[in-house]
């Protein structure tokens, strides 16, 4: 009975550290599989063609206020957001992500799909500088010990094809190693002692953009 | 001892598994996304296709059909759906538009619909950034309009709402399961 119980919790302990190195295990380095072609043709859709699949990286949004939309309809909350982001969340899919798939020194566009979007609803400060209210299009040039982040006003774009002309603000920020890989590209806003930081996430590497107001 | 030094390396596993994932928010049942008139602007826009300005945008999630019955039964005809899922569906204008000859201002908005089995009455409400349609307040409505639906032979799995370009403008089309409704839309020059 005992060596029953002993073997049933020794596979349980191979199955989950078999799955935990699975997770770091080899890569490939693979194309992105979420790249278009910018040359490609583009088809007005039709209405015969109603049934557009879903995102391989399918879009999300973070507020800050964390979760406004939900405090705001139990009516716990009636100021306006301070801020939002609205990106994609490729998947790492056993890839290295940095360094590998994204180039150190290259223009990622901090998502996939549409170019990633920060609104700030107020003038605000990020690392010493003053940012004034509006909508900006948010990249990223990754090192391996920084991120460079930078705010461009060429909107509603394809994240493959940044306008470097229109680049308004840039910001240096450390990064750090995360427990684990994240599978899915984050981005959040999280409460600081002094206003909020903007965090993102992707495989082992965590970097965060302090704000204040 | 053997036996107490798997446990507390299993546990230990488990939890900071638990955690790690705890952290990393899932991918989301009913995913965003994003439509836009002129349709697929942001790659026409990088191609340099692009033939005239951004004219409006819809952000709304994709709830899917799942083997369900959605029009009358999921979703109850007369009640306000919030015409997608999660975080209540947003449409901005960068055009004065025309629906129906009511005008509507350029400017950010939530949409909400309330089905019928023969029509959908459409709303623009003024009252943004919030999560679904339970808190929808209809004083806060810029505009209503009724819009008249079709049948779809094939039905469609997951929520659309993409734009098609008219000689007026363009329509607005949302579709889900065996229901189509088209809004048509002018824009003000």
């Amino acid at each position: 009975m005992y060596q029953t119980r002993n073997l049933i919790k020794l596979c349980c302990l191979l199955l989950i550290t078999a799955f935990a190195v699975g997770c770091d295990g080899p890569t490939t380095s693979g194309n992105n599989s979420v790249t278009i072609n910018p040359n490609a043709p583009v088809n007005q859709p039709t209405e015969k063609d109603l049934q557009p699949g879903l995102d391989k990286s399918p879009m999300d949004m973070s507020y800050y206020p964390v979760d406004y939309s939900k405090l705001k309809m139990t009516g716990s909350i009636t100021e306006p957001p301070v801020a939002r982001v609205i990106y994609s969340r490729p998947q790492k899919n056993n890839r290295t992500i940095f360094g590998d798939l994204i180039k150190y020194g290259q223009v990622w566009r901090l998502g996939a799909n549409e170019a990633t979007e920060i609104e700030f609803f107020r003038d605000v400060d990020i690392t010493g500088k003053k940012v004034a209210k509006g909508r900006y299009v948010i990249y990223c040039i990754p090192q391996e010990n920084k991120w460079t982040l930078i705010l461009n006003t060429d909107l509603y774009t394809w994240g493959l094809k940044i306008d470097s002309t229109k680049d308004v603000y840039k910001f240096s920020i450390p990064v750090s190693k995360t427990r684990f890989p994240y599978e899915l590209f984050t981005m959040e806003f999280e409460k600081a002692n002094k206003g909020m930081q903007l965090d993102m996430e992707w495989d082992s590497v965590k970097a965060s953009l302090p704000i204040t107001w | 001892m053997k036996q107490l030094v798997v446990l507390f390396l299993a546990v230990s596993i488990i939890s900071t598994t638990l955690e790690a994932q705890f952290k990393a928010p899932a991918l989301d049942k009913s995913p965003m996304d994003m439509s836009y008139f002129p349709a697929n602007f942001p790659i026409l826009k990088i191609q340099n296709k692009a033939t005239e300005p951004l004219m409006c945008r819809v952000c709304y999630s994709r709830p899917q059909k799942n083997g369900r019955n959605v029009f009358g039964d999921l979703i109850e005809y007369g009640k306000v759906w919030r015409l997608g899922a999660n975080e209540a569906t947003e449409i901005e204008l960068y055009k004065d538009v025309k629906i129906n000859n009511d005008r509507l201002k350029k400017g950010r908005y939530t949409m909400y619909a309330i089905p019928f089995q023969d029509k959908w009455t459409l709303i623009f409400n003024k009252e943004t950034d919030i999560w679904g349609a339970f808190q929808y307040d209809e004083k806060k409505d810029v505009l209503r309009t009724d819009v008249k639906l079709e049948k779809q032979t094939d039905p469609i799995e997951a929520f659309t709402l993409v734009f098609d370009k008219t000689d007026a403008g363009a329509n607005m089309i949302m579709a889900w399961d065996d229901v189509k409704a088209t809004l048509p839309i002018t824009f003000i020059k």
